[in-house]
């Protein structure tokens, strides 16, 4: 396993993976957190970041079945993996940055509407003065 | 496995989870694109299409890269040891921040109460039995968050029908 990266690099990182995620429209970012718990001193536990595009390095079992058949796999592609760890002390700042970059990150989800929330609204009254 | 209804409540409960489980839960978020079949990316492009095409006039601005299917985030909290596994799932780009910042909090290992949730009846520390909670979660929160959207409706609404009343001459 590739050596844990410093916060900074994790963040390019994160920003590049999602940009390139959201720029093709599909496939998926997977992100995870977990403490690093020693059992020797009681401070507050480190938070373990992990980030990964969810590929894999191992052989498609379809690919090696039968040459005979359509295999799915063209180019195994190099899995995307990445993880940093962040001091107790860190982490509210972290998070504050690790949510710019998500937000920023992830657009292709829904945008804010007002323009159709209003609409709704007002559909949602004329339904209850019906009823 | 339980989808919550709100965050709020998802991140309550997963709060629980890591307070009774410290050292073996973890969280992941998914944000990912839904996987289509060319027959479904033609289908929602064609439905996509329709729709822009009946609300055009009003709105100026175009259906946002109408070719595009909507990602959507996953939360997950999951604790191997015992099983258990709570879902939040959201398309909305406006939430990501909040969510991600209650991740921040649990990480920093905020119980439920500095989250700043209160569900009142909520027996706190037993996560176990995680059907109970979620029901009762659900009914707590559902209003809470209908009584958003709804208040304008309700409130139009009633109006409407006292007026309606009034013009029947039941007076």
């Amino acid at each position: 396993m590739a050596p844990h990266l410093s916060n900074d690099e994790f963040f390019s990182s994160l920003t590049d993976l999602l940009s390139k995620t959201s720029q093709k429209a599909r496939g998926s970012v997977f992100l995870s957190q977990k403490p690093l718990i020693d059992s020797v001193s009681n401070s507050p536990p480190s938070i373990l970041i992990r980030a990964t595009d969810g590929n894999t390095n191992a052989p498609n079992p379809k690919a090696s079945s039968k040459d005979g058949k359509v295999t799915k796999n063209k180019t195994s592609k190099d899995k995307v993996k990445f993880a940093t760890v962040v001091n107790a002390d860190d982490l509210e700042t972290f998070y504050t940055r690790y949510a710019d970059v998500c937000k920023s990150g992830m657009t292709g989800m829904k945008k804010r509407d007002r323009s159709k929330r209003k609409a709704k609204g007002k559909a949602g009254a004329a339904k209850a003065t019906k009823a | 496995m339980p989808y919550l209804p709100t965050s709020q409540a998802f991140l309550e409960q997963s709060a629980q989870l890591l307070e009774a489980y410290p050292d073996t839960t973890r969280i992941t978020t998914k944000y990912s694109f839904p996987t289509e079949t060319p027959g479904a990316r033609a289908k929602r492009a064609k439905s996509q299409a329709k729709k822009t095409a009946s609300s055009e006039s009003p709105s100026t601005q175009a259906a946002p890269t109408p070719s595009a299917p909507v990602a959507a985030l996953t939360l997950k909290t999951y604790n191997p040891t015992t099983g258990i596994v709570l879902q939040y799932r959201t398309n909305k780009i406006a939430e990501v921040s909040r969510l991600i910042t209650g991740l921040g909090k649990l990480a920093s290992g905020a119980d439920v109460a500095s989250l700043g949730l209160s569900a009142p009846g909520q027996a706190a520390g037993d996560v176990e039995m995680i059907d109970a909670p979620v029901e009762e979660s659900a009914a707590a929160a559902a209003p809470a968050q209908a009584g958003k959207s709804q208040a304008q409706g309700q409130g139009q609404g009633q109006g409407g029908k006292g007026k309606k009343k009034g013009g029947k001459g039941k007076r």
